[in-house]
Parts: C-alpha cells; structure tokens; sequence
C-alpha cells in the first residue's frame, strides 16, 4: 500500500490529497520531496515506467532524537496547468512501484477526463469569476469534480488492489491444489501395497486393513465444502459491490471516451503561416510551440557547448527551457529566440545557486567557540580532493591565507604521502604564509613547538607512506590541533585520478575516520567535459552517508569565457561551487558570483 | 517625377530603422545601455520569507479568506488588482522561501519601483539563536529596498503566535538586528566576489551590481539598527491558522492607501 497521493500546483497550493491509511494528511512529507527535488542534482535519470522516481534520504538521527525516516516518491508534471502528482510510499520495492505507477496512470487519466484541466488554467489565467478581493481561486467551481475525481479514484483503486489480491490468492489456491493433486497421487499409489497405521494418543500403533484408507482421505468432501464456501464468498462479493463495479464501468466509460477525444483533436495543422512567421521574429504575443523552439535551442545549445559545457548539461537546460516556454505566450515585441534566451537565463541562473547557504566564516565560528569538558576547543576541519595537477595545495594556501587575515590559527597537515615532494612544497607555501603574517619570521625557522612555520601557522607532517599512514597523519594531526589550540585544520589530499578504483577507494575510510566538517573538491576549469564524471565520481567516493560539501574552481583566470566547468560540476552533483580561482597569488580566491559567472556564460 | 526618389528614399529610412530596431531588440547589444528598462510600476505587496512560515497560507488567507492546505512552493503567486475592502487595488505577490528559488524575488525587487510594502512572514516559534538564516534572507531583502529612495516598508510579521513557543516580535526584531549586525562584519572579512571579466578587459564593464557596496551605509555608533534604513520596519506578531492577523492587516491597510 502507498503512503500519501496529492496533487498540488507549483504555487504551493494543494489540490488534491489522498493519505491510504485513511490517517491526517502530512504536509511535511512531500515538503521533504519537495526540497530534495529542488536541491538534487539536475538529472533525475531514475524512473519508472515514464514517471519519475525520487528517493528521499532519511533525515540525520541524533544522539536520543529519531530522525524522519526516508521514503520513495513517484511523480508525474503536468504542463497546462503545471500540477505536480506525487505518490510516496516506503520503499522501492517491485509491487510497490508497480502500484504507485498505477495510481498515477489512473489519476492523470481521471483527471484529463473530468476536464479539470481546462477550469484550472482559467482560474490560473484570471478569467474565471473574482471574489470580492478580485481573485480567483485555482479550484474555484471545481469542488464538485474533485469529489468526483475522489470517489472514482477510491473506486478504481480498490479495483486495481483487489485484482492484485486476486491474482495472488488465485496463485494461492493454484499451487495448493497442486500440493493436494500431488499428495493424493502419493496417497494412491503407496495405499495398495501397505497396511494403514492409526498411531494412538499414548503412541502406540494400530495395524489396519488397506480399506480402511479411505476412512483417512478427507480431502474429497473437504474440497467440496471449501468450494461451496467460495462460490458463496463471490456471490457476496458481487452484491456488496454492485453499486461499486457499475461506478468502475462508468469510470471506463469516461476514460475510453477521453483517449478518442485526444485522439481527434490531434493537430489542426498550421495556418496563417506567414503572419506567424512575423510573430514569432517580431511582433511577440505568439503561443509558443514545440516546433518553434527546436532551431532556436538548438542554437542555443551549440552556444553553450563552445563554452565548455558538456553535451548532457546542455541538453537538460534546453529540456527545461523547453518545459518552460512550450505552452507560454512571448511579450509583446519580442522574439521567440530572445525569449529563450532569457529562459535560459533564468535555468543557468537556478541551477548554479547553491541550494544551502554557506557562511564559513559563521559555521567557523560557531564551531570553535565550543568548549569542551577539558576546556579545549574542536578545530575546524577542511580537507581537500581532486585529480592530479587541479592545484589543491595552491587553493589549500591561498584558503589557509584568508583564514589567518581572519586571525584563525591554521594547521596544514600534509596528507599526501603519495607524491614525492609533496610535503616539501607545502613547506615552502607555509614559509610563505609565515612571512606574510608575520614580518620577522625567519624562513626555515622552526617555531617554539619545533615544527615549520610559525604561532599561527604550521606544518603537520610524516614523511611518506601508503595509505593507511595518511588515516593515520589525519586523526593524529586533528589531536594534535586539538591540544595546541588551533582553529582550523587543513589537510591536503594526494591527487587521484577520478576513475580509478583502487586510488578511490581510501577516500572512503578517510573521510569516516578523519570526519572533516568539510570536503572540499578542486576542480579545475580547464577541463571541460570530463568534469561530469569527475564530480560525480569523487561525489560518490565517500560513501552513501558522506557528500562533497562544496566545489572551489581553480585557473578560471586560463579559460576566458569558457566557464562551462562549472555547469557540468553543479549539474552533476547538485553541490554549489563557492570559490573560483582567479590568478597566482594568495589573494586571488574570490567568491562565486552567480550573476557574473551566467552573464559571461551567456555574452 | 519628383516624389519617387523621394517615397523611395523613405520607404529606404523606415526600413533600415525598422530593420535596426528588430536586430537591437534581437541581440541588445547593438545600441549600447539601450537596455529596456522594464520598471514596474504598480503598487505592490510583497510576500516573503524563508521556507515553513507561513507564507501560501497568508495569501490564500488575504485573497480567500479561507485556509487550504499548502507545500512547499516553487513559484510564485501573483494577485493583480487585489482589494482589500475599502482601500485602492495593489498587486500582491508571493515568492517561494527556498534558497535556490529566491532569484526571483531579488528580480522583481530590483524591477518594481512601487512596492508599498513587503511582508516579510517570520515562524516565530523557531529558536532565536537559528534565526541566522533568516536574518540572512532579510539582509539580502534589505540590500535591494533600500536602493530606493525612500525604502520599503517592512513588515516583521511573527506567525504562529498562537504556538506556545512564540517568541515576541520585538525580541525577534532585536534578535535579527544583531544577526544583521553579525552578517555584516562577516561580510566585510569573506573573500572578494569575482567580478568583471578576468583576462580581457571588456568595453563598458559596469560594477553596478556589485553587491555589498553600500554596506557602510547600515553602521552607525552602536551596529546595524533598524532605525538607520530609509524604510520603516515593525515587528507584529499574528497567526494565520487563527486566523489572527488584525495587526498586520492594518499594516497593510495604511500603506495602500497612501
């Protein structure tokens, strides 16, 4: 059985609800469908048989507090009018799925039937009758239909289940019958040759005659009598839901006259084409058409690939600008190419917001001004991944910079124990950082803990190894920033290449051993397409419970206009990109404008 | 004949124009800060506020009267001509709360030119000490109204006052002022907002919309105060499932008359 149906329009207005339970309708879960939908990453590839499928992850369970548990949603949009149909049930499961499908089917097909659709796009136009606000309601005059819509759904519903039940009750009795078929067979032939044994209470044995077998098989008149229960059983079934059935065939009625309704009314074809020519490049005020916007996306999409934006991406944001506009009316003096234009706009726009805020400075704070029993303080940890080459130390840095203007004391801990030289060029970037902030500071200078660097900056490090030293150098190092009061940890990764199991595995048990607040991953804007799968495979590297929390793009400074990288990154995994790289020095690390990186996306 | 090279030459001028006009229109760039100006200015109510406060509840309790179930939503609701009884017809709107669905609200406050007011609906029962993200929301609301020149007016309106937990708007209207005042100096140490183009200087780079340009314009002596904005603020508390809104439905009454 599934949990909950509704029907709700984009404004947030629900039309229609239906909890199976029969308990009080819950909001709050599809406000959690609802959220994931909005925050998840663009391609929603899941689904089945054409409707889309969602899982809701369950929410974090603290230490006594349960969290809401996650959940499966199957939803279908419909355009003209946009009415999102959601069905949540509990889990993935094959019946489950196929019922959940069957909801849907059902309800869209009831709900084009009763003509609802027509009376909602009035209202939603404003045509329809205006209360004395001057407003009209979405479901304004509908209250009946969605009655009606209500018991034929309850209806059909019941008529889809109990065929389920059928069928496995039918299953049932099929594979009992045979079991009984199988034993009298037994009983037949084994009943000539041997004498029948009654076996006593107390456990002694009575020889009986070979005729008196037929005193034990009880299975004929049983089998009568389960048959008469039955027939009785369906006659019962027929009464009781006589006013039932003819409300179902009602119901097939009015579907079956739909679907020849829709098969009529096709297409009229195009008329007056020359005049829609000069409205669809000049005058505006045209309804846009599926066949108006192919050349136009088309362009668009070529556009957007010369900018480094990877064919998948690019197709999706066309698909929504499509979604967007077919149906819609162009302002008046307005082209449809440029409407486009500004839908796409407004799609680059959405999918580049980052869907939680990230104030670091803030969670910075709030972390480290909690003390423990001890009187010490956690630091905050950031570690940073990416492919080979991306330039993690150098944003490592350039990072570890703006936090000490903050007069954050930073730890470095060089995790890379792969690639030789690595620590050594940490070294030299934490020498420098060491001058920076403090003038005197004497380069190769030890500090007054013994270590490279100096009061509020340091390097942790030990040597080289496989990886099991880097969980190692991790756990010690957060310790360690632990008791020498430090505020942040920064830990820098070797370079892995992103398809390549075995390199990516250890991320894993890093990430649970180390627990970094966040995780962060490099991605360099040179890339280009390969920046799908990147994302996509380091996102997936820490394990189901574990996320890359946000993205920095380093050398945009090397690409131009080329900023496609970006897109590819977000519309992979969903996770905001908050800085980008812009040049060589410490300063040049700069916050994500999204304004400014869909404006040069879209010049 | 002397007027044919004349219509000719015409015709020649309205259809070079035209055809400029078209090629403007269709690439904008041709003509140069020809951007069309698509200033709204109808009197308009604003609806916002962060996700789960209330907001699709207040409208359709504004426009209806009534109270219907809502979600989440993800776009926004559009009344024009709204009347409340006895004062002139505005334009109310309601924007989603979502953090990823609040570029159009920004859109539309820096279009509109005449918002008499923005309500910005607040759940009262949450914990003063999460209303970070709430006074984020607002900073950011604030930022764009106060580039009018006399403001918007902005309604705090508490919901959920009927809650046992129900804070009161004026501690929430403190709390929030101290957040802002938070937010700011964060603001002030983040790194730079990228901005302009990186390797080739473009022609009529403006830095229009850089956007925490005139934040010293909020300081004064003793941090960020409500009182320092062009626009007032009031705090009212309310609850929309009571059908309690007395208060601010006067607050909206006295702005749409003037």
């Amino acid at each position: 059985m599934f949990e909950q149906f509704c029907i709700f329009t984009p404004q947030g207005d629900v039309i229609y609800q239906f909890n199976c339970a029969g308990k009080k309708f819950l909001e709050s879960q599809i406000n959690r469908f609802l959220s994931q939908y909005i925050t998840s990453p663009a391609p929603n590839e899941e689904t089945y048989k054409k409707y889309n499928l969602l899982s809701v992850s369950g929410g974090l369970s603290g230490p006594g507090v349960q969290g809401p548990r996650g959940f499966s949603a199957m939803f279908h949009i419909s355009k003209q009018p946009e009415l999102y149909y959601v069905v949540t049930y509990a889990e993935q499961s094959l019946q489950l799925n196929e019922e959940a499908a069957e909801i849907l089917r059902l309800s869209i097909s009831l709900w084009n039937s009763l003509n609802v659709n027509e009376e909602i796009v009035r209202n939603l136009s404003g045509r329809g009758s205006k209360n004395e606000h001057n407003f009209t309601d979405v479901v304004d005059g509908l209250d009946k239909d969605i009655e009606t819509f209500d018991k034929y759904l309850k209806v059909k519903y019941e008529e889809f289940m109990g065929k389920f039940d059928v069928k496995n009750t039918e299953l049932a009795e099929a594979s009992l019958r045979k079991k009984a078929i199988n034993s009298k067979g037994k009983k037949k032939s084994t009943g000539g040759g041997q004498k029948g044994r009654r076996w006593g209470r107390d456990g002694t044995m009575e020889e009986t005659g070979s005729s008196d077998a037929s005193g034990l098989d009880f299975s004929e008149a049983g089998s009568a009598s389960s048959s008469n229960i039955a027939l009785v059983d369906k006659d019962a079934l027929g009464n009781r839901t006589k006013d039932g059935e003819f409300l179902i065939k009602e119901i097939d009625d009015l579907l079956t006259s739909q679907t020849d309704i829709t098969k009529s009314t096709v297409q009229v074809g195009n008329v007056n084409s020359a005049f829609g020519f000069l409205k669809k490049h000049l005058l505006g005020n045209k309804t846009i058409t599926e066949s108006d916007l192919t050349s136009v996306l088309d362009k668009l999409r070529q556009k957007l690939m010369t900018k480094n934006v990877a064919p998948e991406a690019a197709d999706f944001l066309a698909q929504k600008v499509s979604r967007d506009l077919v149906g819609s009316k162009t302002a008046n003096w307005t082209s449809v190419e440029n409407t486009a234009r500004e839908s796409l706009t407004r799609a680059l726009t959405q999918i580049l917001t980052p869907g939680v805020s990230v104030d670091l400075l803030h969670e910075i704070q709030r972390k480290t001004s909690k003390k423990d029993s001890d009187g010490k303080k956690n630091p905050y940890v950031f570690s940073v991944v990416g492919v080979n080459g991306v330039g993690k130390s150098t944003n490592l840095s350039k990072l570890a910079f703006w936090l000490l203007q903050n007069n954050f004391n930073v730890l470095i801990v060089a995790c890379d124990t792969f690639r030789s030289g690595a620590v050594e060029q940490l070294r030299v970037h934490v020498e420098n950082l060491a001058q920076l902030t403090d003038e005197s500071h004497v380069r190769g200078s030890k500090n007054k803990r013994g270590k490279s660097g100096n009061d509020h900056v340091e390097l942790f490090e030990a040597g080289y190894g496989g990886s099991d030293l880097v969980t190692k150098i991790a756990k010690q190092a957060i310790k360690y920033a632990k008791d020498q009061n430090f505020d942040i940890v920064l830990m820098d990764t070797a370079g892995r290449r992103h398809n390549d199991p075995t390199l990516m595995s250890p991320l894993k048990s890093f990430a649970e051993q180390a627990n970094p607040d966040k995780i962060i991953m490099v991605g360099e804007a040179l890339v280009g397409t390969d920046s799908v799968q990147q994302a996509k495979n380091f996102n997936n590297a820490f394990g189901k419970v574990r996320n890359l929390d946000f993205f920095i793009v380093s050398k945009c400074d090397t690409v131009g206009d080329m900023l496609g990288t970006m897109v590819n990154m977000v519309y992979a995994t969903g996770i905001p990109i908050l800085f980008v790289g812009v040049g060589q020095t410490y300063t040049d690390l700069r916050t994500l404008s999204v304004k400014w990186a869909v404006d040069i996306l879209m010049s | 004949m002397l007027g044919i090279p004349v219509l000719l030459a015409i015709i020649l001028v309205l259809v070079t124009s035209s055809f400029l006009l078209i090629l403007q229109r269709n690439t904008g760039r041709l003509i140069p800060n020809a951007k069309t100006a698509n200033k709204n200015r109808e009197p308009t109510f604003v609806i916002a506020g962060p996700s789960y406060s209330g907001k699709t509840c207040l409208y359709n309790l504004l426009t209806m009267d009534k109270l219907r179930n809502t979600v989440m939503s993800q776009e926004p609701s559009v009344t024009h001509s709204f009347k409340l009884p006895g004062s002139p017809a505005v334009r109310l709107m309601e924007f989603p709360g979502h953090l990823k669905l609040r570029g159009k609200l920004l859109t539309e406050l820096k279009n509109s030119t005449n918002i008499k007011g923005l309500i910005y609906v607040i759940d009262s029962t949450v914990d003063p000490k999460e209303l970070t993200k709430t006074a984020e929301f607002l900073f950011q609301i604030i930022q764009l109204t106060e580039r009018e020149k006399n403001g918007v007016d902005i309604l705090l309106a508490c919901n959920k006052s009927d809650s046992f937990a129900a804070r009161q708007p004026l501690k929430i209207k403190s709390v929030l002022e101290t957040e802002i005042e938070k937010i700011i100096q964060r603001k002030r140490n983040s790194l730079d907002t990228v901005s302009g183009s990186l390797n080739r200087t473009n022609e009529g780079e403006d830095k229009e919309e850089s956007e925490w340009d005139n934040m010293e314009l909020f300081e004064s002596a003793n941090g960020f105060r409500f009182e320092v904005l062009e626009g007032n603020v009031d705090a009212f508390e309310g609850s929309v499932s009571k059908r309690n809104i007395g208060k601010w439905d006067c607050w909206i009454r006295e702005r749409a008359v003037n």
